[in-house]
């Protein structure tokens, strides 16, 4: 009996979670910038993937997009704000041990293959989505799984950045793209949002002196 | 797919160029505002906005009245009578947000609040919030929708952190990070509908477009629908501040600086429940009545008894309004589970009813707080005696908040209810009542206590600013009050009568919920097992 042969689409759907994991794995935040920055490369490179497999060429165009914002201009820009936040941004330890942490995105991967697979038992898929769909799910949940186990500020974006990264392989590949136009103004909503984000940390740094979520609780019902 | 220029080029009819020249006109006012310099110049250009903004979508309002709905470029906007509803409250409460933000910011610009360069980024803030509301009610396609609300998250953060202390920073950053969360659910929820719509859609190019997606609801893979709506209430409710998901609404809406909160509160809910609401009838033509109709009328519960709880117990004047707008969109919720004519048409008016009220009380407790320096309610006491005028206006406010009769909001609530006892939905209905009985309580202790209390140990904390307020204060006085009277009179009318427009259109809006769900589907609640 032999084996199934490797294709494209299975080794880049198995690169892009191995790069997720490569974020889960790390403790520091200048780590988990470098391991976004790797995501959005094969993100991007993924999206030229489906671009090849459909022949839409408004995909390619998507792909430059996430090359050039997702993977430059972004990790830039926070990189940027950290260099302003003076005091030691890697030392927090995380809510959620990084062994456990690994454990955990791996049965989040588990689930978003189930999921797929009732969701869409009824419904037949072309083999992009087939291979995408899942790991996008996954990607979705472990960005959710990170925001939350991590108590740095700083981190909170990354999975935000982690879950939109989820998001745009689940459009791209369930949809093969939505019209040029919204495509445009979803990646300038992240944009923005990420500057937005960059200014508030650099205030809360300044106002809280600290990024460690659990000191920024002035607001509170009594 | 395609990115044609066609559609682009052909404005339509002219009720497209009224919708063209309704979104262009808070564009051009912001960027005007980049090269205006001057205070007054400032509050000029965004008031005439407003107005013009106003102005037009009345006209663009009786369009729709006469020919039952607008469209432009190709249908990419698209107002129906449902649009219409939702849009005529943000160019209304945009208009009277503008003016009142004449008197309250040029407050804080006099107490050194905010410096030259804030009070410009204000101004411009303020109309391009105004800007991406607008595109909400009249975009058909759902793709621009969601790039709308979430550019208003982007923005009205913006104007959260215009002030630079502790509470308004974690608001901001509270409400950024969730709201975006919330909205990436939301997102996956649309591209579910969309994915759904493409499989049996005629049109490849309009598979995004509401309108499409309703006329095919039948159609649509009741698998995919279900999680679909799952994935979009989870997303628009965060938005819209449904509980559990409302956590960051009560810091970001008392945070906010006053007209803002009153936007956030009285509209851009409007607009988060407006697109769920969209998707509901969509679902209902799928899946059948119950199954998002349940969903609705348990967060919609929920969302009231927490309000319920955390009213009674606000010590803070702006955190109570915002609980309570938590409350009102729980019960527009509920109203619209319950469904049939009657639920609609309340759930509509209470949509109107509370946009009218909920910025006349925030306006007021703005101008209360800034008299008496403080936000806290313990402190604000006796407002009718050291500001008549003031104190009448959030009596009134006040009242109609909580339901009582004879005024709007009484009036919605009552024809809610009724509709849930009709359709045979007694255990919600019951709660409901028990629930709005304890929230009328709260709120009267809290107000009477601050209109009728005795004022004395409160203006000894500021005793010149009451006199300074007496004498050259006035013009400004009047100016804050002028936005709540407007308010007020809108409120007690709407509590005789509807008028008859708004009639017609919540008539047609019901027409439309009905459009989906009036023939049995067949694939009715459960779907094909």
């Amino acid at each position: 009996m032999a084996l199934p042969q490797p294709d494209l689409l299975t080794m880049s759907a198995a690169a892009l979670l191995i790069a997720t994991f490569a974020v889960i794995v790390r403790r520091g935040f200048l780590d988990w910038l470098s391991g976004y920055r790797y995501q959005s490369l094969v993100l991007a490179a993924v999206t030229a993937v489906i671009g090849y497999m459909t022949g839409v060429w408004e995909i390619y165009i998507a792909a430059v997009l996430t090359l050039v914002i997702k993977a430059i201009v972004i990790p830039k820009v926070l990189l940027r704000v950290t260099q302003k936040i003076k005091g030691n941004l890697g030392e927090f330890n995380p809510y959620i041990s990084l062994r456990a942490s690994v454990i955990i995105s791996a049965f989040l991967v588990v689930f978003a293959y189930a999921l797929v697979g009732e969701t869409f038992a009824t419904s037949k898929l072309d083999s992009v989505a087939k291979n995408y769909l899942p790991v996008a799910l996954a990607l979705f949940f472990i960005g959710l799984f990170a925001m939350v186990s991590r108590r740095v500020v700083l981190s909170q974006v990354v999975g935000l950045l982690i879950i939109e990264n989820g998001l745009f392989l689940f459009t791209a590949s369930l949809t093969h793209g939505f019209s040029l136009l919204i495509e445009v103004g979803i990646f300038a909503d992240i944009l923005i949002s990420v500057l937005i984000s960059a200014i508030l940390l650099s205030r809360i740094s300044q106002t809280f002196d600290s990024l460690d979520m659990g000191k920024i609780e002035q607001l509170r019902d009594d | 797919m395609t990115f044609g220029l066609t559609p682009l080029i052909d404005a339509g009819s002219p009720s497209g160029l009224l919708i063209l020249t309704m979104l262009l006109t808070p564009a051009v006012g912001a960027i005007s505002l980049l090269v205006i310099r001057g205070k007054r110049a400032i509050e000029l250009v965004t008031l005439v906005c407003a107005g013009l903004v106003a102005i037009d979508a009345l006209a663009l309002v009786s369009d729709v009245l006469a020919e039952n709905h607008a469209s432009a470029f190709g249908q990419i906007f698209y107002l129906d009578s449902f649009g219409a509803l939702v849009l005529m409250p943000i160019a209304g409460i945009g208009f009277v947000s503008a003016l009142y933000s004449i008197s309250y910011m040029s407050k804080q610009y006099e107490r050194g609040m905010i410096d030259d360069r804030q009070l410009r980024r204000y101004y411009q803030a303020l109309n391009v919030f105004v800007f991406t509301m607008l595109l909400v009610p009249v975009s058909n396609n759902l793709g621009i929708v969601w790039v709308a609300i979430e550019a208003t998250t982007l923005v009205s953060v913006l104007l959260i952190m215009l002030y630079t202390k502790e509470g308004a920073i974690e608001a901001s950053w509270k409400y950024l990070v969730i709201a975006t969360v919330g909205l990436s659910f939301a997102l996956f929820g649309i591209v579910f509908f969309y994915y759904a719509n493409s499989a049996v859609t005629a049109n490849a190019d309009s598979a995004m477009n509401w309108t499409d997606m309703a006329l095919n609801a039948k159609a649509l893979d009741p698998n995919i629908v279900r999680i679909a709506f799952v994935f979009v209430l989870i997303g628009f409710g965060t938005k819209a501040g449904l509980a559990p998901m409302h956590s960051w609404l009560p810091d970001a809406h008392s945070e906010a600086p006053t007209p803002v909160s009153a936007l956030l509160s009285g509209v851009l809910l409007n607009c988060a429940i407006y697109v769920i609401l969209r998707f509901h009838i969509v679902s209902m033509g799928s899946l059948g009545q119950s199954f998002s109709s349940l969903l609705l009328i348990v967060l919609g519960i929920v969302s009231v008894a927490i309000a319920a709880a955390s009213i009674y117990f606000q010590k803070d004047m702006k955190r109570m309004l915002a609980y309570s707008s938590i409350e009102h969109m729980g019960i527009i919720s509920v109203a619209m589970g319950f469904g049939g004519f009657l639920g609609i048409y309340g759930g509509l008016l209470h949509i109107i009813n509370h946009s009218l009220a909920k910025p006349l009380m925030f306006f007021a407790s703005g101008t209360a707080s800034q008299r008496y320096g403080t936000k806290a309610m313990a402190n604000i006491r006796g407002v009718i005696q050291t500001a008549p005028a003031l104190g009448v206006l959030l009596l009134i406010g006040g009242l109609a908040i909580a339901g009582m009769p004879p005024f709007n909001i009484f009036v919605s609530e009552f024809l809610i209810l009724t509709s849930g006892f009709a359709s045979g939905q007694f255990l919600a209905s019951s709660v409901l009542i028990a629930l709005l009985v304890l929230i009328f309580a709260g709120f009267m202790l809290h107000i009477i206590r601050m209109v009728f209390g005795k004022p004395a140990g409160s203006l000894k904390a500021s005793p010149t600013e009451s006199i300074e307020e007496s004498r050259s204060g006035s013009k400004s006085y009047m100016l804050a009050i002028l936005p709540m009277a407007i308010l007020a009179v809108f409120i007690v009318v709407f509590g005789f009568y509807v008028p008859q427009q708004i009639h017609t259109l919540a008539v047609n809006v019901s027409q439309i919920f009905n459009q989906t769900s009036a023939l049995p589907s067949p694939t009715a609640f459960g779907g094909p097992k």
